[in-house]
């Protein structure tokens, strides 16, 4: 009696997540399988074709100019973005956690850009950037006059203004997180070091850092991934241009996909940017795991 | 106590939600009996929209259930490819532009409409190239109901042309003397949105004006064309700061002063809101003549009205687009949204003489050559890739000989 009703409550849990389990293979399970299946198809809606082509997806993939220019900025927009929001996050977050008069509204008004949805911020940032009406210009010739420059016309500018509007999305929110990692340091524990004669310097280096080491660490799985993902802001402010020039990899497989209405293609790529990320997310797990981070 | 409560609220919760659930199908069934069909609109933003509606609805006893489509070309032209790729049916009409119907008229997505609507005495009242090369699919069906009749139009700033001394641009040494006379100090003579998928109908236009032909980049005047085009930006006739541009940053600039002249689908919304728009302000010209054997050419277009294949109120939708064939629905038009009728012969009784862009028309149609644009059945991803290398070009990252070789080997790819 008692081992057959312990029996019945093993299974109950199984039972409860049931229907979330059926729902997850539906929405997540289902679409990766039909992604890998259709990568090795030749599927173009506009031609009307839907044949096995093996791994010519995925070959092609590697010799199209187009996905070539796509990786490469996106491996430095990743780099790049998340370099600085490890730098100004931290440095940002740093300053939040001093102790002054307004610090609970600064924290407050610092995620604003955060909150504004991509697309909108996108847009705001083709006008932003814009030489004749745009707010960047604006303000540089407050200082130099005869300063004339479209930021969105030359390959290295209009990457460094993506990555700079990235930045400024996303980076008040990383500084947030990496803010709720500090406060969990003890101030008796900088006080301890204070009495043992550290500096600000060697408190910051040999306390607060190892403390919020994990932390951040953790923190740069999503915030890379997001990265990874990334299409929205280039899709309303670049349109992937000038030429194709800012087109991350997710804006390349999203015009493939969904305007060009090459599926299986489209899908050769989504199935290499899944193995990436999977990739990078056991790398970095392995990571956080490992004895450096244990404090 | 707190469990006795906890369980009421337990049942409560409950309760809502199973209440909620049985009444979704009630909710679904109440919307879907009120409309006879859905219509997919780009037109909802103009501010006489609803008037349009009512009238629609009064002239076809249709009631009109409507979606808004997005203003972002890129978005809208996502969400309708999905929607008719997937077989939808929760949409019946939808509003498409040329790429669109160019990319779909052959897919099997839209309804063919040659036995119920555009039978061939309504047909033969439509310009007959356009509906030929836009929305006329493989099989002989035209697909599609156009909407207005526009054209690519020439427009110049008579203040500056005013300033400089020039009254025409009728030529090609016409169009470098204004280039000459108006470009310096921020100001272009000329200006463009060269978006990378924009651009093309600048291109073409080019091509067209020095006699070219957009399919075939070993033409020496497409080669022409293109070298012009660079020489304006070398000059300083024309910025390489649109190359970001989309119409929506163009107008302002065209309004601002910044340029001299440009080409502009429409009858000048953007201007005549700025109060730019007049004889002596901002208005249409004749195209200038470049060509050796004295053409001009200019580009037709339309946003034709289209019937989704899998629509399950297509009686519905054959009412609908039989009224817009007719002057009724023409008119509506023209009086809500400004929409030059796209028949030639509603078009003399509806629009009043005094209208200026009912007089340069007329000109656009007897002067010149009238044509389609040039698009080949993988649209998007030929007008993109074309703006890609026409903005390397410019840029100076590839040399004119390349942008043929590439401009060509997209033509037989796409083709």
């Amino acid at each position: 009696m008692y081992k057959s009703k312990s029996k019945a409550m093993l299974l109950l849990p199984w039972l409860l997540v049931l229907p979330v389990v059926i729902l997850r293979a539906f929405t997540t399970v289902y679409p990766i399988i039909t992604t890998v299946t259709d990568s090795f198809f030749d599927i173009r809606l506009l031609a009307g074709k839907n044949e096995f082509c093996g791994f010519s997806n995925y070959v092609k993939m590697f010799r199209d100019p187009k996905v070539l220019i796509s990786i490469s900025f996106t491996v430095i927009f990743v780099l790049v973005s998340m370099f600085f929001h490890l730098l100004l996050g931290v440095l940002l977050a740093l300053a939040l956690n001093m102790k002054f008069k307004g610090q609970r509204f600064l924290r407050t008004i610092v995620l604003i850009p955060w909150a504004m949805p991509s697309v909108v911020a996108g847009m705001a940032a083709k006008w932003a950037f814009n030489n004749d009406y745009g707010l960047i210009n604006d303000l540089i010739r407050r200082i130099i006059p005869s300063f004339n420059y479209n930021w969105l016309i030359y390959r290295g500018s209009a990457r460094a203004a993506v990555i700079a509007v990235d930045l400024w999305k996303d980076l008040p929110f990383f500084a947030i997180l990496v803010l709720s990692n500090l406060q969990f340091i003890s101030s008796d524990i900088y006080e301890a070091a204070k009495v043992d004669g550290a500096s600000t310097w060697q408190s910051f280096t040999q306390i607060t850092l190892p403390l919020i080491a994990k932390g951040v660490a953790t923190l740069c799985i999503p915030f890379t991934l997001w990265r990874l993902t990334s299409f929205d802001l280039v899709y309303s402010m670049t349109s992937g241009g000038p030429g194709e020039d800012t087109a991350l990899i997710a804006y390349r497989i999203t015009t493939e996909a969904f305007t060009n209405l090459n599926i299986g293609y489209a899908s050769a790529m989504a199935v290499v940017l899944f193995l990436i990320m999977l990739a990078f997310s056991l790398l970095n797990m392995k990571l956080t795991n490992s004895k450096k981070f244990e404090t | 106590m707190k469990a006795g409560l906890q369980k009421v609220l337990s049942m409560a919760l409950a309760t809502g939600m199973v209440m909620g659930l049985a009444s979704v199908p009630a909710l679904a069934d109440d919307a879907s009996g009120d409309y006879d069909l859905t219509l997919y609109s780009i037109q909802t933003t103009d501010p006489d929209f609803q008037d349009w509606l009512d009238n629609v609805e009064s002239g076809t006893g249709l009631k009109i259930n409507v979606i808004a489509a997005p203003t972002d070309s890129d978005t809208r032209q996502q969400k309708i490819t999905t929607m008719l790729s997937t077989g939808d049916t929760s949409v019946d009409i939808i509003e498409i532009n040329d790429e669109m119907s160019t990319a779909f008229k052959n897919s099997g997505w839209l309804e063919g409409l040659n036995d119920t609507v555009m039978t061939d005495d309504v047909r033969s009242k439509f310009a007959q190239g356009y509906v030929d090369q836009m929305i006329t699919n493989a099989d002989g069906q035209v697909i599609g109901v156009p909407s207005y009749t526009g054209y690519l139009a020439f427009w110049v700033n008579q203040q500056i042309m005013d300033e400089v001394g020039i009254e025409s641009i009728d030529t090609k040494d016409d169009f470098v003397k204004y280039m000459e006379a108006v470009s310096g100090d921020g100001r272009f003579g000329y200006g463009g949105s060269w978006e990378k998928t924009y651009v093309f109908n600048e291109i073409a236009q080019f091509v067209n004006m020095f006699g070219g032909d957009y399919y075939d980049w070993t033409n020496p005047h497409n080669k022409e064309a293109m070298e012009f085009l660079h020489d304006m930006v070398q000059k300083g006739y024309t910025s390489l700061d649109q190359l970001p541009d989309k119409y929506e940053q163009m107008n302002p600039k065209a309004n601002d002063g910044k340029y001299g002249c440009w080409f502009m689908w429409g009858t000048g919304t953007d201007y005549d809101k700025a109060g730019m728009l007049g004889d002596d302000k901002i208005h249409m010209a004749m195209v200038p003549c470049f060509a050796e054997d004295g053409s001009r050419s200019v580009f037709t277009d339309s946003w034709s009205y289209v019937l989704n294949a899998a629509s399950e109120h297509k009686d519905a939708a054959y009412k609908f687009l039989q009224y817009m064939t007719g002057k009724d629905g023409m008119e509506a038009s023209f009086k809500y949204f400004d929409r030059y009728p796209a028949r030639a012969d509603l078009a003399e009784e509806i629009v009043p003489d005094d209208n200026p862009v009912k007089a340069m028309y007329a000109r656009y149609a007897s002067e010149c050559k009238v044509q389609g644009r040039p698009m080949l059945p993988q649209t998007m991803e030929f007008i993109s890739a074309m703006g890609t290398i026409f903005q390397s070009y410019m840029r100076d990252e590839i040399t004119i000989d390349d942008f043929l070789t590439q401009a060509q080997g997209y033509v037989e790819e796409y083709q």
